[in-house]
């Protein structure tokens, strides 16, 4: 009969009140496990999705950050040319991001369109057809909600439609384009209907050509840890623009989420409070209700050491079940809450809030084990405490 | 509230011989079952001094006293206080695996004594599923456990019938012919008759001993299994 069979067996005493107690840890320790992994998933889930394509630097307009305001960058093909002849450089594209419409029938669908750079393009995916040759002019790439709004297909024509601003009164420009392939866009938002054409197409639609105008570019590095030396180089090189590493992104990005941060720390930290409390209760209800018990196993020679540890033990035993339960409901609750806070409009579908990882599973596991000690330690003091001869007395009576 | 201090034993001198079954009688209040928790050194006296085998026991650490209940004392109480989780001869094991016996010694002399109090039946039924004098039966198995040099027994069949009081006196007697060192507080007229010295005790006094006719014997240890 080890210690841990013995704890196992006392909690089998109450069922009811045991199962309770560990739906209870169960709940407390998925909030745990879902703040825990809250707190340090966003930021992660940031980074992985600006690595998504392995381009380690965005140049922006100054003072900006990508897609934060309608700032352009002029001449952006030639910062370009200038960029990729940086020896640390790999590759280097542009991108210009603008509204535009599209034809569908008798009636024009808005759509997001992406002007790229094929030969260097870090923003999509191709799911089916073919990619953009870096001179097609007449190609498009379709995102899925862009295919089913526009109810277009690989091969189809689509007209689309710039410069339709009917408050300045300016005139349409439109282009039949080819559609090439389906592709995913890693920075769209669910359900965004967005189009891709090379860079010149969709500066022609939008009136950016002339001064040759860009959103951002979008810079990959032969290597990943040249990336703080490279932005400093460039920062230096391109004065009057904003370049910026993923990770000086990252840190942007986390000082803004600073109180979020905050409210999950707390938020976890109530509920690890919650669990010790719940499991130090059952435990103090438990020794309460086994004085005699104890007061015997104290006389008959059973060791402090010995009982303090079986009521240890038992907390140990609920907060193992408990947790291994939560574990699982929090992973279970973290995704159904995902899918929830990414729906809001703006964010990428492919950002995650919850971000469960090996590091913060095992936090989150060792962190609650202590927890079960940590509850124990007070009933185990009472237990230790007690005193076996007026016990004794007070249970003959 | 009143802070009165009361003496439950004064002034009581006893020597208990290896071997000697003992009897501690007297009304309710006067000082029984203090005596036998002083005896067994689960209580201290405020003045005086308590030797068991030899040690005094005031002068011990909690933990050398614990170890000296675990390994030459056996106590048996009116309740039984077995583990209500544990079977019966996971009972007897407890303080076997406290003392570090090694698990199949253990379990092996747990069903010897489970066989010795007539339970070999019984060994793997939780102590829920046993009657009262199987339980007791139970309780005395697990007090003697580590071959104890001194039983204690605090109104043993106080919790119990007639007839199942009986089979407790039964083996008592049988434990005390064994060489087992026997001291029991008990209200039962007939136990108090099968003892070899009966101490009477009042108002936390001894008032009278029926010494044994015949000198003990003085086994060096208990020959019970």
């Amino acid at each position: 009969m080890t210690g841990l069979a013995w704890s196992w067996k006392s909690l089998g005493r109450h069922r009811i009140r045991t199962a309770l107690s560990i739906a209870g840890i169960a709940v407390s320790s998925a909030m745990l496990l879902d703040m825990v992994m809250l707190s340090g998933g966003i930021e992660q889930s940031f980074t992985e999705l600006l690595l998504a394509r392995g381009y380690q630097i965005r140049v922006t307009p100054k003072g900006t950050l990508p897609f934060d305001t309608e700032a352009t960058i002029d001449s952006i093909s030639g910062i370009v040319q200038r960029l990729r002849a940086e020896p640390a450089v790999a590759e280097a594209g542009a991108v210009l991001g603008a509204a535009l419409y599209g034809r569908k029938g008798d009636s024009l669908v808005t759509l997001f369109g992406y002007g790229i750079q094929p030969e260097a393009q870090a923003l999509y995916r191709l799911d089916s057809g073919a990619d953009l040759a870096p001179d097609d002019t007449a190609g498009l790439l379709l995102s899925s909600p862009a295919a089913r709004l526009l109810s277009a297909a690989v091969g189809d024509t689509v007209e689309l439609v710039g410069r339709l601003d009917p408050q300045v009164a300016t005139a349409a420009v439109r282009k039949r384009l080819a559609v090439r392939g389906m592709v995913d866009w890693v920075y769209d938002y669910k359900d965004q209907p967005s189009v891709g054409a090379v860079l010149t197409v969709i500066q022609g639609l939008t009136g950016r050509r002339t001064g040759d105008q860009g959103s951002l570019i979008m810079v990959k590095l032969s290597q990943d840890s040249a990336a703080a030396s490279v932005t400093a180089g460039l920062r230096r090189s391109f004065p009057r623009l904003e370049v910026n590493s993923v990770a000086d992104l990252a840190r942007q990005f986390k000082q803004r989420l600073v109180y979020f941060r905050q409210l999950s720390y707390i938020l976890g930290t109530i509920s690890l409070v919650v669990t010790v409390l719940l499991i130090a209760t059952l435990l103090t209800i438990t020794v309460n209700q086994r004085l005699a018990e104890i007061a015997t196993l104290r006389a008959i020679g059973i060791s402090r050491r010995t009982v303090v540890g079986q009521v240890v033990a038992e907390g140990v035993l609920l907060t193992l079940i408990g947790s291994a339960l939560g574990i699982a409901l929090g992973l279970i609750t973290a995704r159904y809450l995902d899918d929830i806070l990414t729906s809001f409009p703006g964010l990428p579908a492919a950002f995650s809030f919850f971000v469960p990882r090996r590091g913060t599973l095992t936090t989150a596991a060792v962190v609650l084990l202590l927890t079960g000690c940590v509850a124990g330690v007070y009933p185990g003091w009472l237990a230790a405490r007690l005193p076996i001869a007026a016990t004794l007395r007070a249970e003959a009576t | 509230m009143n802070d009165k201090i009361v003496h439950a034993l004064r002034g009581v001198s006893l020597e208990i011989r290896a071997g000697e079954y003992v009897g501690i009688v007297g009304p309710s209040g006067s000082g029984k079952s203090t005596l036998l928790q002083l005896i067994g050194g689960i209580d201290t006296p405020t003045s005086g001094t308590v030797e068991i085998l030899g040690t005094p026991i005031g002068a011990l650490r909690d933990r050398e006293l614990t170890r000296l209940r675990l390994t030459r004392l056996g106590f048996i109480f009116q309740r039984f206080h077995l583990l209500p989780v544990l079977t019966a001869r996971e009972n007897v094991e407890l303080p076997m695996a406290e003392a570090g016996v090694p698990a199949r010694q253990r379990r092996g002399r747990a069903l010897e004594l489970l066989t010795y109090v007539g339970l070999s039946d019984r060994a793997d039924h939780r102590a829920t599923q046993l009657s009262g004098g199987e339980m007791q039966r139970v309780a005395i198995a697990r007090a003697l456990a580590n071959r104890p040099a001194l039983l204690l027994a605090d109104e043993p069949t106080g919790e119990l019938d007639a007839a199942t009081g009986q089979e407790i006196l039964g083996l008592f007697r049988r434990l005390n012919k064994d060489g087992t060192t026997l001291v029991v507080v008990t209200h039962d007229e007939t136990l108090a008759a099968e003892t070899a010295r009966i101490i009477h005790l009042l108002d936390g006094r001894i008032v009278s001993q029926r010494e044994p006719e015949a000198p003990a014997p003085h086994p060096r240890s208990v020959s019970a299994p």
